[in-house]
């Protein structure tokens, strides 16, 4: 993990950063912690410990209750809606537990939808070079792109998410317990295809599983972000 | 990128799509046909007379009178004494005069008895005159003019001969074989009643009329005259029918075609005036006719009358119309609004890869626009072809000419009108798109 001051080359940067839920007692509170541009961090933490709730907030799915969000030096959880969504479409992709693909859309279509939110219609044929670039990284054969989502299987799906939310080159990848549903031979594969797609970005990964950890430089726990050696909210 | 979207989403959603779909098909069909019918039957009411200042006939009603000597519409008036159109020849005000004989058919097309002053003198749309495509007018006795759809509908040329049938069904036992008609001109089209009827001349009319077979009929029945002998013959006239029965008559008519011919009886007359300001007089003049009961309309006026009674049915008609489009609009409204709440984790994935709630409102408006637009398009094809296929029907039976070209301002007004109707209903499911929980649709499997 790296250290907590304002850097330019700082990716992701969080300072006493608070969110409660409507109606629910508890907190989530980090006071400080960032991740400088490049690194790929495992974060871990057992289930309700507030690892998707964090994911949120950095993506900008929740806005915090207090505190600050930077991302890329943008003070990205005070932006208006439309300029988070903007910054969303262009700089960060996501890749859901579920993986959340729009189930009557086929595999390219899918994909080119992120492209459309963040830049719109242009750049076609560099949208279509990355597509096949991404298809044969993440070894999904090329006609599979006129699949429709919901007829994909399980591991299909996963690999489409990733392609889907690094079509836009994104500076920051943030991916959600992708490997749950996967056994240990197929997590181990899908880790490494990952790492391989993903080596321009900065990224957030987030399991309750410790044996993914190999796979990173940095690891980190909620407990650790929360409580740890950074003060108390 | 939207409208693969859109699309996509209504194909997940085909069933309910497909009803409301098929609800604004029926609507939107339903108003475009009202308007259809009214402004082709508007125009062509306006265009199926012109330049006729008077129709004189046996009092009977205004619209009536109209109906049956123009339109070909319904019985025609009893006969008027045809020494009433030489009395109307010689009045200073009349610039020319149209005997009519109406009450005969051929194969369903109903015959005129005419003059060639009927080819000279009448005019439809705007004083447009009638053309001879084919052939001459009357040139003997024996002559038949055919109107544009006659011709085409029974495949008829110069030289056919025909023969004319009793009534006005569709069906009659009784025709006038011993006197058949020798096709000599074929009219060109004008969209109006003319299209549909064969004209002939008086004198061959009243040879058919007066073979032995017409003869036999009445003394087998002399007590219940024929509904045609009840129109042509003047009241308590026994003179006619004894005309009838002259064998003479019938070879003189099938000589040449004689202009001063004096029928005893004729249906109606058409007037035109030297001057047209003189027409209300002149219609006061033949009502209050001493010698004989006449009856003499003003074709704009009763045209005018006419219209306002079915304007008034038309304008109802629009109105249940459009109030029936507004209920299959808000099922198209009701529709989407209920999809929303089991779409809220696709709009919420839609808002993470970028998409702003601007866009997913717009993303409804466009589906409800797709369905909306799909609607029209398939309702102006579904009115279109029935209007084609049934207008040949719909003039045989009801005068009303009417055309499949449904493309005209009123259609274009009547499209928009629902699109825009649409774009504003669909606000509602579009704003609750719009204001919908990122976070809670994400959650939401």
């Amino acid at each position: 993990m790296s250290s907590a001051t304002l850097s330019p080359t700082s990716a992701i940067e969080i300072s006493n950063l608070k969110f409660t839920y409507p109606a629910a007692s508890s907190v989530l509170c980090v006071p400080k912690w960032s991740i400088n541009k490049g690194e790929h961090v495992f974060l871990s933490g057992p289930s309700g410990s507030g690892k998707s709730t964090l994911l949120n907030l950095l993506c900008g799915t929740l806005t915090p209750t207090s505190g600050n969000v930077q991302l890329l030096g943008h003070p990205f959880s005070s932006l208006s809606g439309s300029k988070r969504d903007k910054f969303r479409a262009t700089h960060i992709g996501v890749v859901f537990q579920q993986f959340n693909l729009i189930p009557y859309l086929t595999v390219s279509q899918n994909i080119k939808a992120a492209v459309y939110f963040a830049a719109g219609n242009g750049q076609q044929q560099a949208t279509q070079q990355r597509l096949s670039f991404l298809l044969n990284a993440l070894q999904l054969p090329e006609n599979m792109a006129s699949q429709r989502a919901d007829s994909l299987s399980v591991g299909q799906q996963q690999r489409v998410a990733i392609a889907r939310a690094l079509i836009n080159e994104p500076e920051i990848l943030i991916v959600d317990e992708p490997t749950s549903a996967l056994d240990a031979a197929s997590r181990d594969k899908f880790m490494q295809l990952l790492k391989q797609v993903s080596k321009k970005s900065t990224m957030l990964f987030v399991s309750h599983d410790p044996s993914l950890q190999q796979y990173f430089d940095i690891h980190t726990t909620m407990d650790a972000l929360c409580l740890g050696e950074q003060p108390p909210c | 990128m939207l409208i693969t979207i859109a699309i996509g989403s209504l194909k997940q959603r085909k069933s309910s799509v497909l009803l409301t779909l098929l609800s604004i098909v029926i609507s939107v069909s339903l108003l475009l046909t009202v308007e259809a019918v009214r402004h082709q039957v508007k125009s062509s009411f306006a265009s199926t007379v012109s330049g006729v200042d008077v129709i004189v006939g046996a009092p009977s009603g205004d619209i009536n009178l109209l109906l049956s000597s123009v339109f070909r519409i319904g019985s025609p008036t009893k006969a008027i004494a045809y020494s009433n159109i030489e009395m109307l020849t010689e009045h200073q005000a009349v610039d020319w005069v149209i005997p009519l004989s109406l009450g005969d058919t051929h194969n369903g097309f109903r015959v005129v008895g005419t003059s060639n002053a009927y080819f000279q003198h009448f005019m439809y749309g705007n004083k447009t005159p009638l053309v001879i495509t084919r052939g001459n007018t009357f040139t003997s006795s024996s002559s038949a003019v055919l109107g544009a759809d006659v011709a085409a509908a029974m495949n008829y040329d110069l030289g056919n001969t025909l023969v004319l049938a009793h009534g006005l069904g569709n069906v009659s036992f009784k025709q006038h074989a011993s006197h058949p008609f020798v096709v000599s001109g074929i009219l060109a089209k004008t969209g109006t009643p003319v299209d549909k009827a064969i004209y002939v001349t008086l004198e061959g009319l009243d040879a058919a009329h007066d073979t032995p077979t017409a003869s036999i009929t009445r003394v087998n029945k002399p007590d219940k005259p024929s509904s045609h002998e009840q129109h042509r013959l003047p009241p308590h006239s026994h003179e006619n029918e004894h005309h009838h029965g002259d064998a003479s008559k019938v070879v003189a008519g099938s000589g040449n075609y004689n202009e001063n011919y004096t029928p005893k009886v004729v249906s109606v007359a058409m007037l035109g005036l030297k001057n047209r300001v003189a027409a209300l007089q002149l219609q006061y003049q033949l009502n209050q006719n001493k010698t004989e009961p006449l009856s003499a309309i003003l074709p704009g006026v009763v045209l005018s009358q006419l219209w306002s009674i079915m304007g008034n049915i038309e304008g109802l008609l629009l109105g249940i119309s459009l109030l029936i489009v507004v209920a299959s609009l808000f099922g198209l409204t009701t529709m989407l609004l209920a999809s929303m709440r089991e779409r809220r984790h696709e709009m919420a994935v839609l808002r993470t890869i970028g998409a702003s709630p601007l866009t997913l409102l717009i993303l409804i408006q466009l589906e409800a626009l797709l369905v909306s637009l799909a609607g029209c398009a398939i309702s102006v094809m579904v009115v279109a072809t029935l209007l084609l296929t049934t207008s040949e029907w719909i003039g045989n039976h009801y005068g009303l000419y009417l055309s499949g070209n449904i493309f005209n301002v009123e259609s274009v007004i009547i499209v928009t009108t629902v699109l825009v109707a649409t774009l504003l209903i669909a606000c509602f499911p579009a704003i609750s798109a719009y204001r919908q929980g990122l976070h809670s649709g994400l959650n939401q499997t």
